[in-house]
């Protein structure tokens, strides 16, 4: 199905933002909140995975109702979860569309991976601390 | 010890009435902070020890290989990119942007994926902003137009407009009126007086039709407009006109989404055509500390607030071209460092791909996304709490941050300098 992905700072993302390689961090940034009819249409649940497509590339992320939101727009707190989806593509002005970014998603049985993973697929060398 | 009025060293609020308990280097507590403030003052993630990455591992470095060999990776570049800054105080901004120029590097800072659309709509039409103090003691009508304080600025509301008294307003609760406008509902959106609901990308056709209401051609306005109906239009329009001091906060909402700079432009001129009734201000929600002051140390070096390129032995600005986000896009850049922000976790993936596909050094207190696409990184100290140093507000005002403690992690300054030094030696 597709979808308008949007993004936003959150208070979980910014209290474990000095600590991207925790777990509690990985679960807020992979967290992709949804309106629950739109869930139900997807035949998923809370907590379930799902695999994000955007034109910046796929990643998995776990979905999270959210009555607040209206049907077919979804939100992921800015992250690298969010950022692997976004294309870099800046209209001449600097600015990625961070806001406004039209993604596929489909159920999956993957898990999402941790920040240093993600951070692996992109050519790097994980550190663990 | 009890130490008061420190400065937060996390968002732009730099709220400057801490109260922090420590024990010699540990904190213990933080009253008056939000939840953000207490998780930064008693975070305990510091990496240890500088680290190197040589083929496929980590190892344990120096303080001194690690300067010399980022000072030798920078001089090897023919295209440098010095990113970040904001999460550092403004003697080390200053230091960065001496040092680019001495490389004919490129400098940028986090504005560029964050309020660098205000910041050219400001240079098209300037920016009738004011302090949050004038906010505090004045306003009786707020609006968040694409912002959420309550997760990402948790105590503006509370130290500047929704939920404390000012001198010309006696009693905030009853006598100031909030304004929320964005895509979605948040927790701000259910505090205010009027919610108002635009469709994706439609904040550019709310603000001309609010513009044309006031100018008095309201009469043109169709039944709806983005998703708000006429009627919500005439009556935002009526608070604001309303308003003996109206104060307009905008977050990433407008600056990132469809019209970006255009946005921000249209949110200006619609405050300007406020001011001929009232008196109205406008301001960004800066977010990432103390980036307003890499802003006014860019620009009073170079004239230039952001995406400074030195390439051509002179200060060359040109967003879309020397922005962080369109170099590394074009994998035009060979080499970058990157201190005090994160951009392997706030960049699209392919710049972060280019980063981890070139040597870049990060100089940075914390293990983050950027740390695994790194060669190096240095650890330092964090400006606030074992480091003191200038910051600059959201609004422009620069508060001198207090230092808690030592450590004996060197800070920002420390680091540079010595990079400086080596760069400097070697251009002669």
């Amino acid at each position: 199905m597709n979808f308008l992905m949007t993004t936003g700072r959150t208070i979980r993302q910014g209290s474990y933002v000095e600590r991207k390689n925790t777990a509690p961090y990985r679960d807020e940034a992979s967290c992709i909140r949804m309106n629950p009819v739109d869930m139900f249409d997807l035949l998923v649940e809370e907590g379930d995975a799902v695999r994000v497509t955007g034109a910046g590339g796929s990643v998995v992320m776990r979905v999270r109702p959210d009555p607040m939101l209206p049907r077919g727009l979804v939100f992921v707190c800015l992250g690298p979860y969010a950022n692997a989806l976004a294309s870099p593509w800046t209209h001449g002005t600097g600015m990625p569309d961070f806001k406004t970014v039209p993604v596929s998603i489909e159920p999956t049985t993957e898990q999402p991976l941790p920040v240093s993973a993600l951070m692996r697929e992109c050519g790097g060398m994980p550190y663990e601390d | 010890m009890r130490i008061e009025d420190v400065v937060c060293p996390f968002c732009g609020c730099l709220c400057d009435d801490l109260v922090v308990s420590v024990e010699g280097t540990k904190v213990l507590s933080v009253e008056n902070g939000c939840t953000l403030a207490t998780e930064k003052f008693t975070g305990d993630h510091r990496l240890a020890h500088p680290i190197r990455r040589t083929g496929g591992a980590w190892e344990k470095t120096t303080y001194d290989d690690a300067i010399r060999e980022t000072a030798e990776i920078l001089l090897d570049a023919e295209r440098p990119l010095l990113y970040g800054w904001s999460g550092t105080f403004v003697e080390a901004q200053t230091l960065g942007v001496h040092m680019a120029e001495l490389l004919g590097a490129v400098i940028d800072n986090t504005s560029t994926v964050c309020h660098g659309p205000s910041i050219m709509a400001i240079q098209e039409v300037g920016h009738p902003g004011c302090t949050l103090g004038q906010v505090k003691n004045r306003a009786d009508v707020i609006v968040y137009w694409g912002a959420n304080p309550i997760e990402a600025h948790p105590r503006h509301m509370s130290r500047y407009t929704t939920f404390t008294d000012g001198f010309f307003v006696k009693s905030a609760f009853r006598e100031r009126k909030v304004i929320v406008v964005d895509i979605r509902e948040t927790d701000s959106s259910e505090i205010a007086d009027e919610f108002v609901k635009v469709t994706p990308g439609g904040d550019y056709a709310v603000l001309t039709a609010l513009r044309m209401i006031v100018r008095g051609k309201g009469d043109l306005v169709p039944a709806t407009v983005s998703g708000v109906t006429r009627e919500q239009l005439f009556r935002v329009a009526e608070i604001c006109l309303s308003a003996r001091f109206g104060a307009i906060f905008f977050g990433l909402g407008l600056t990132m989404s469809r019209g970006k700079s255009k946005n921000i432009r249209n949110a200006i001129e619609l405050t300007e055509e406020l001011n001929r009734h009232t008196k109205f201000t406008i301001s960004p929600m800066r977010g990432h500390w103390n980036v307003y002051g890499s802003n006014e140390v860019f620009t009073w070096i170079t004239g230039y607030p952001y995406a400074v390129d030195f390439s051509r032995g002179i200060a060359f600005y040109n967003p879309g071209e020397t922005t962080s986000v369109d170099l590394l896009r074009r994998k035009e850049c060979d080499a970058c460092l990157v201190v005090a922000s994160d951009p392997g976790a706030h960049f699209p993936r392919a710049c972060a791909e280019h980063l981890a596909s070139i040597p870049t050094v990060q100089i940075d207190p914390h293990v983050n996304a950027t740390t695994h696409l790194s060669r190096i990184q240095i650890p330092v100290a964090v400006t606030g709490i074992d480091a003191e140093g200038t910051a600059y507000r959201m609004d422009g005002v620069p508060i001198r941050t207090r230092k808690l403690f030592s450590t004996g992690y060197p800070d920002d300054v420390a680091v540079l300098g010595r990079v400086y030094s080596l760069v400097k030696e070697a251009k002669g």
